[in-house]
Parts: structure tokens; sequence; C-alpha cells
């Protein structure tokens, strides 16, 4: 399948602790944004890295199960090769995603699809409209390592957009940026999405990714615990047991319930305007 | 005696070597005991700049900067330890002892601090961490891991504290439990200055606002005046819905608007 489809995905980092993912048997389609979330620990970003193949590659640790990453296997050097300029990911930490040598920040977003051997005129026309995209224009000719947090962020999602890529694996990739940020990078990724990606965003922020994603898989301990539409299950009141995936509206009715039992109900309302209709 | 302000900056402009433009231009400001400010505006307005200065991880290119009362002038960052304490914003980046308890416990013992120990595990259990102390920090997930180094700034017992987005990437729960570390901080007579786009961490743990942009104050107000306001984040959702059901600028926290709300309803239900 076009996608991400795991069975019995097990991981563990070094000797001895407990396993990070323990047998996760997911399919995520392409055309959708899938939103991962869970309590620290829970697997979230573990899944993430696992599907790309950059754990064990990178982290260290044993894996175990299997992987399909637009039907090749990650955990496989021929297959990461044949994904190789494919999938982006993007690391919760900005800054040591920065190539480190590049000098101008249109030369940072140019990195990649330079090492893949793209036609000059091809990069600079990607580039141009990958920065423009993130809103990042006006600092092309800055040095990436002197951005801000914020503005470095930016860039580093620039520098995967400018690929196209058939896979968004994102981290937390909201973390330094600015509300209007926020919005702007929500309207890309459903966007990709759109044009038939496979975006994956594992978050803890319930109330941005209520707005965009269409599938919520809840983790818990290395395994998947609930699955399903974002505003089914945020309106659960037992998802809050998990202490992932609770917006800010259903935290507040949670709340009011706890101090008068008449604003109790089987819904907990989700955003704003499901809880003034309700207490207007 | 009057009252020192933890931190004054006095006319300050900086400019990054090479940058071509400034990052900050003639900020003037004061920060006192006791009060909760937060630094806001949109990305790159020079918000991580101003607390390095605060930090003497710079130097101001023109005007000056205070810690309690003394200029920064010539001065580092550890000397500045006893009086500051940073949190970066990757915080992880804090972390180098083999155990979170020695990673805690680094920065009191350096600065010679009476009971060290107390100090670790107070701040250790504020965070609730007090089950990982002997546990290796990059064995943590992200969003623990910067709640230790976070602990490690409040077991320094310093005034003033410098946070650059202490809630970012962290879970409802963490977000909790640094939103009441801060209130404690502050309670015992301590200053907080804090970079945030977290709206509800602005709004629930912090009284006054100072939004920055391309390097000077546009607005030094109240919380509740700033939110949504030009890079400032917007407010949470239950200010929102407070404010449509009529509450007042003050019943616009979580506990306030709680009460409110469910007054109100009340009194339909009577009506």
């Amino acid at each position: 399948m076009k996608g991400l489809e795991t069975a019995s995905l097990g991981f563990q980092y070094g000797e001895g602790g407990p396993a990070a993912l323990d047998g996760v048997s997911v399919a995520l389609a392409s055309g959708a944004v899938s939103w991962l979330t869970g309590a620290p620990g829970a697997g979230t970003s573990t899944l993430l890295l696992a599907a790309c193949g950059l754990a064990p590659q990178y982290t260290g640790g044993v894996v175990s199960g299997s992987c399909r990453l637009l039907d090749e296997d990650p955990q496989t050097a021929e297959g990461r090769a044949r994904l190789s300029g494919r999938v982006a990911y993007v690391s919760a930490d900005p800054a040591s995603q920065l190539s480190g040598i590049a000098e101008t920040v249109v030369r940072e977003v140019a990195f990649a699809p330079a090492n893949l051997g793209w036609p000059r005129e091809r990069i600079d026309l990607a580039a141009g409209a990958a920065l423009d995209r993130m809103e990042v224009s006006h600092l092309s000719s800055r040095l990436p390592a002197s951005l801000s947090g914020g503005e470095q962020q930016r860039v580093v999602i620039a520098s995967m957009l400018v690929l196209s890529p058939e896979v968004w694996l994102l981290d937390e990739p909201g973390s330094a940026l600015d509300a209007r940020g926020r919005a702007t990078l929500a309207a890309i990724l459903a966007d990709e999405a759109r044009r038939g990606a496979l975006v994956v965003v594992a978050s803890e922020d319930a109330d941005w990714l209520a707005g965009f994603a269409d599938r919520l898989i809840v983790m818990a301990g290395g395994r998947i615990v609930r699955d399903g539409v974002p505003a089914d299950l945020l309106a659960d009141p037992a998802l809050a047991v998990t202490g992932a995936g609770s917006t800010a509206v259903a935290d507040f009715a949670r709340a009011l319930a706890e101090r008068d039992p008449a604003f109790e109900s089987g819904r907990l309302p989700v955003t704003v305007a499901d809880a003034l209709e309700r207490w207007q | 005696m009057a009252v020192t302000a933890l931190l004054e900056f006095d006319r300050v402009g900086f400019a990054y070597r090479g940058a071509g433009v400034s990052a900050v231009t003639d900020i003037t400001l004061s920060v006192s005991a006791g009060e909760g400010v937060a630094l806001l505006g949109p990305n790159g307005a020079g918000k991580t700049t101003l607390l390095r200065l605060a930090m003497a991880l710079l130097h101001p290119t023109s005007g000056d900067v205070r810690v309690s009362g003394r200029s920064t002038r010539g001065r580092m960052p550890e000397d500045l330890a006893g009086d500051a304490g940073f949190l970066f914003q990757q915080p992880e980046h804090q972390l180098f002892a083999s155990t979170v308890g020695e990673d805690v416990a680094f920065g009191p013992r350096r600065l010679g601090r009476a009971n060290v120990d107390a100090a670790v595990s107070e701040a250790l259990e504020a965070l609730e961490l007090g089950d990982v102390r002997s546990v290796h920090p990059y064995d943590l997930p992200a969003p623990r891991r910067r709640l230790v180094a976070l602990a490690g700034v409040l077991a320094l017992r310093a005034g003033l504290l410098l946070l650059d987005e202490p809630t970012s990437g962290l879970d409802r729960r963490s977000r909790r439990l640094v939103r009441q570390a801060v209130a404690r901080h502050r309670a015992l007579g301590g200053a907080v200055l804090a970079v945030s786009h977290d709206g509800e961490f602005v709004l629930e743990a912090l009284d006054r606002a100072i939004i920055l942009d391309r390097g000077s104050t546009i607005q030094d107000s109240s919380v509740p005046r700033a939110l949504g306001v030009h890079g400032a984040p917007p407010a949470p959702a239950w200010a929102e819905i407070a404010a449509a059901l009529g509450a007042p600028a003050e019943s616009r926290r979580f506990e306030p608007a709680v009460e409110f709300v469910s007054m109100r309803c009340r009194e339909r239900r009577h009506a």
C-alpha cells in the first residue's frame, strides 16, 4: 500500500530498558493527516523514527516486527536508499537539523535537492517557493545559525517542503512557532495531505491538531490504546485517563462538571463553538 | 530601603556581528520582585536575544543591563548564576550529568549553596521527577528531560527566572507543573521573565506582557490586554468562552472562568 504499515513493531533503546514500542500494528494511509499523541514516553516520537529507519540507524537500539513505508522496508539500507528524497522527517529540535554547512538560508533549503542532483533552475525555483510558503523569504541571505528558534523551525520545514515529499513525519513541529506560523503550517500540512502525501504529526498540542488532523491515534506504554476520528475521541470523557489528547475546551468542561454535576454529559464539547452552543 | 528591580534594561540596543540589522533597539524595562512578565511577539522579534542579554550571554552594544542592581558589563553568565536562572529554548542542551539528581545539584553545589540536597529534592518533587533521580537524563522522554532542566534552574533558588518557551512541546500535565512552579517562585518573592507562545501559560502564570516586534517594544500591558494582539499568542479557549458569556476581564483565568460559567448557567436554569 501507499503509506505506512507496521505489524507487531517493537523497539527498545539501549539495553534492559522498557520497550519504547510494544507490538504496534497500524496502517496509516497517504492523503490524510494522522495525529499521534500520548503522555511522555508513550512512544509517539519513537514510532516516527522507526517508520523511516532513523531508529535504530541513528539512535541505536533494537527493532522487531515489520514496517513498510511506501512499500519499502526502511529498516534495510536498500529500502532507505529507495526512500531517499521522498520522506521528510522534522525533529522537535530544529537547530539540530540544520546542515551546519550552508552559509545562507536559501542554500540550506537547496541542500537536499542539490545532493539529490537536481538541476540548478529547478532547485532555485523550488527553494524560492518553499521559503515563500513558510514566510521566510526575507531571511534568504541570513546565516541559518543566527536565526531565532522559531525562524529555524520554519527554515527546517521549508528545507523539507522543497522536496515535495511523499511522506511527512513531524515531531512537535509547531513548538517554537508563533500563532501565525502555526496557522500557516497547519494549512500546508492539510494541503500536502490533499496532494496525496502521508502526513503523520506527533504532538501534545490538541488545540492545534484538532483543527486539521483526520485521524487521532493515542498511545500509552509503546502501544496504541485509541484510534479514531479526532472530533469523536476528543469528546470522549474517558480519553483524559490516558493523560493526553484533551483540548482546552474539553479540560474546561471537565472542571465545570466536577464543580456542578448538572454540566455532566456523555460527550465533552471540543471547540469554543461547541461549548457556547451548550452554555449560552 | 528602596525596592531594587531584579532586572533592568536601560536603553539597550544590540546587533549580532555581521547581521546588518539590530536584533533589539532602545529597550527600557524593569522587572521587580514577585512580578511575572511575558515576553511576546512574532518569530524573530528579538525575544530570545533579550533573554540572552539579561543573562550576560550577550552584552549590549548600547545602553546597560542590570541584574539585581549590578551591570552585566564585563561579566559572564556564571557570574550571574546566584542572581538569575536561565532555561534555554532547547533545554536538553543544558543537561550533561549522568543522573538527573547530579544534573540538578550541579548549579547549587557550584554556587556553594547550603542544603543542596533539600533544594534538589524540592525541585524534583515540584516537577514530579522524584522517581527518576538516579536515571540518566537522556533515558527520559523529551518532555521530562525539559522538566529536568527546569528543576536545575529552580534548585539554584535565584531571585530571577529567565525562561525561553518553558512549556513548548510539553503535555498538559507537565505544563500544569511548570505553571505551579512559576507561581510558587513568585509567591516566594522571585521574579519571572518568560518568552512564550503558549497563551494558557501566559494567562495563568504571568500578569504583565511586553510585546516586541523587530527589536522594539510595541506594548507593555496586562496579560489579558496583550493576548491575541500582533504576534502574541491567542487567549486560551476558556477565556474566549467566558468573554462570550459576558465575564469581566479578571474572570478569564481558568478557575475564575469555571466559577463564572457555572454561576451563570445556574442562574439561567433558575430563571
